[in-house]
């Protein structure tokens, strides 16, 4: 008989960094029975996290494949999992099961120059894409990076961001919906933000992952520039119990986001009936 | 599959001490008049009833039990334990399982089967033993031959009982039904030659159930989707979930723990697409916010998504969901609307 689906694997937590006041990135060590700290995974895929007891959720990688024993999950705590797992601390077991779904396909985009964007807690997956492309950086044209977050004290990640401007041809842009006394940077939505910024599209994938309505309203300013859907691609959320297409409830259309997704073109989402 | 039909026949009078035979040897699962007719574990073979038209819940629950402990867990997290419920290896015998319900099963395979395997499922389909039983006298809601099954001849069991006269004709049509028969052979006779004739003469009454017009059923709903047909639907549908609850080949679950510093365990039960939590967030998003897009959902699955990804409709024709709703919605009503297009008067 094959191995149980439904069965986590237990994992210590090796560090908790908090990031915004409600954003913690963990970082996970499997205790692998043959010493194995993680699992093979790709950009844009996701696990399903346990805390024994109060449930499970799926929460997407954020760390990048290429570290070999590197597993992060950047959480923000919304409900009744993700605040146990905010109360939980460095040394605490919890449970994984996955890695679950298809990734970003960043093989085939090799060559072209990358537009990331990003909105609040959305840039968690992003994250594992940038530092993946960061890794492979030869392989890539142009990479920039556009990112928004409510106020500056939503930003995640802020700790990075130096690092990311550093690397060679690499833009970075920030904003906020509001800013404050001491934010220098541009104030708006992402959306008005990505046409004031008026990437080319040309040879140019655009990866995006935000609150719906920001998808929606950054689909729709990257279609005015120029990308078409086959060049758009972003990542779905929905309820998921098994993530395994058996517990029925994540689908979009006949679609399964834990089996056939999440990542997803635009191209396939319109093909898609809109739920 | 044998290659000749092992064919036998055994009294009537003799059926309970067969039944006896398989609950002493077997855990023996078959209908039973308790509020409603089910199928449940019995003792005895004097507990199965087999006058019913149907039970009023399939033996969906012998594989895909309503709640079900997946694994325990300690508290302690260094001691942490995942183990799954020890199950009993003791082999099961389900007797009087009708062809809409064999049906159901086989529908269910594929989803609890393939690449990434429901143990839980499989495992209680590996050591079960099938043994159907031909139905002659279908309800007004029966519609199961719209997806060509014949009642009379149930497939995908192991052995067929069927009822003729003073006798019940049994076939195996597999191997493990084959080696049961062996192994019974005490209670069986030699067919008499004109059980064929007898069951022809009996299911002749049949050519009048319903049989709808499904070719084309899943490109015929594609245009439908949000459709303001489904508006209507949705305003009558009260969201109980008697229909997903009722189903034979509805397979939504839960995932729930219970129990933490204690030690504890992960249970699944059966959930519905009916409810408004089903698909609700903890961001508080709900892509299928009102009971409109929640009936849609329904349909589409069973007649769009699941042929889609599976090849086949996910329905019996049992005709459950539309004997037992409280306000009438009817699937049988609702594939007649898509297939003439009647959808559009709504």
């Amino acid at each position: 008989m094959s191995e149980n689906i439904y069965l986590p694997r237990m994992a210590t937590i090796k560090s908790m960094r908090p990031e915004t006041i409600d954003v913690t990135t963990f970082q996970i060590a499997l205790n692998g029975t043959n010493g194995e700290s993680r699992f093979d995974y790709e950009s844009g895929q996701f696990a399903e996290v346990s805390v024994l007891g109060v449930g499970e959720a799926p929460i997407s990688i954020t760390s990048s494949p290429t570290p070999p024993e590197t597993l992060e999950f950047s959480i923000r705590r919304v409900g009744q999992l993700t605040n146990a797992l905010h109360e939980l601390n460095v040394g605490d077991k919890i449970g994984i099961r996955g890695p679950f779904g298809n990734s970003f396909p960043l093989k085939e985009l090799e060559g072209q120059n990358m537009l990331i964007i990003g909105g609040g807690i959305g840039l968690a997956p992003m994250r594992s894409v940038i530092l993946n492309l960061f890794d492979n950086r030869k392989k890539y044209g142009k990479i920039d990076i556009i990112y928004g977050a409510r106020s500056p004290q939503d930003l995640v990640f802020k700790s990075e961001y130096e690092e990311w401007q550093n690397v060679e041809n690499t833009g970075l842009y920030l904003t906020v919906d509001r800013g404050d006394e001491e934010w220098k940077g541009n104030v708006g939505l992402v959306p008005n933000f990505l046409k004031e910024i008026n990437p080319s599209p040309e040879n140019t994938t655009g990866i995006t992952c935000g609150p719906p309505i920001m998808i929606k309203f950054v689909v729709q300013a990257l279609a005015e520039l120029g990308f078409t859907s086959e060049h758009v691609i972003t990542t779905m959320e929905r309820k998921m119990k098994c993530g395994v297409g058996k517990c029925g409830r994540c689908n979009i259309g006949g679609k399964y986001v834990c089996l056939d997704g999440p990542v997803f073109t635009l191209k396939q989402l319109e093909e898609m009936p809109s739920d | 599959m044998v290659t000749k039909v092992k064919s036998k026949i055994i009294k009537k009078n003799r059926l309970t001490e067969l039944l006896d035979k398989l609950a002493k040897e077997y855990d023996l699962i078959g209908p039973v008049q308790d509020n409603v007719i089910s199928f449940k574990q019995v003792k005895s073979g004097s507990e199965i009833t087999l006058d019913f038209v149907n039970s009023v819940l399939s033996p969906k629950n012998a594989f895909f039990p309503q709640t079900e402990t997946l694994f325990r867990f300690s508290g302690d997290g260094e001691g942490f334990k995942a183990e799954p419920e020890p199950e009993t290896d003791k082999e099961r015998v389900i007797f009087g399982i009708r062809a809409c319900d064999a049906r159901s099963l086989h529908l269910m395979d594929m989803v609890f089967g393939g690449q990434l395997e429901d143990s839980y499922y499989m495992r209680k389909r590996a050591k079960t033993i099938l043994i159907g039983l031909a139905c002659f006298n279908p309800a007004e809601t029966c519609f199961c031959p719209t997806f060509g099954i014949d009642p009379t001849s149930p497939e995908g069991v192991d052995i067929v009982f069927t009822d003729v006269d003073d006798r019940y004709w049994v076939q195996a049509l597999t191997e493990k039904g084959a080696s049961l028969l062996d192994q019974l052979a005490e209670f069986f006779d030699e067919p008499l030659g004109d059980e064929a004739k007898l069951k022809d003469a009996k299911a002749a009454g049949l050519t009048k159930m319903k049989k709808l017009d499904v070719a084309g059923l899943p490109d015929k709903m594609e245009p439908l989707y949000n459709d303001a047909y489904w508006e209507s639907i949705g305003m009558k549908c009260l969201g109980c979930g008697i229909c997903t609850y009722l189903c034979p080949t509805c397979h939504c679950f839960d995932l729930v723990d219970e129990g933490r510093d204690e030690g504890g365990e992960r249970f699944r039960s059966w959930d519905s697409c009916m409810f408004p939590d089903f698909t609700l967030m903890a961001s508080g998003e709900n892509p299928r916010p009102d009971q409109k897009a929640r009936v849609q959902q329904r349909f589409f699955h069973k007649l769009k998504y699941f042929p889609d990804r599976y090849g086949e409709v996910a329905c019996t024709g049992c005709g459950r969901c539309l004997k037992y709703c409280p306000v009438n919605i009817n699937i049988t009503k609702i594939i007649g609307d898509v297939m003439s297009g009647k959808t559009k008067n709504e």
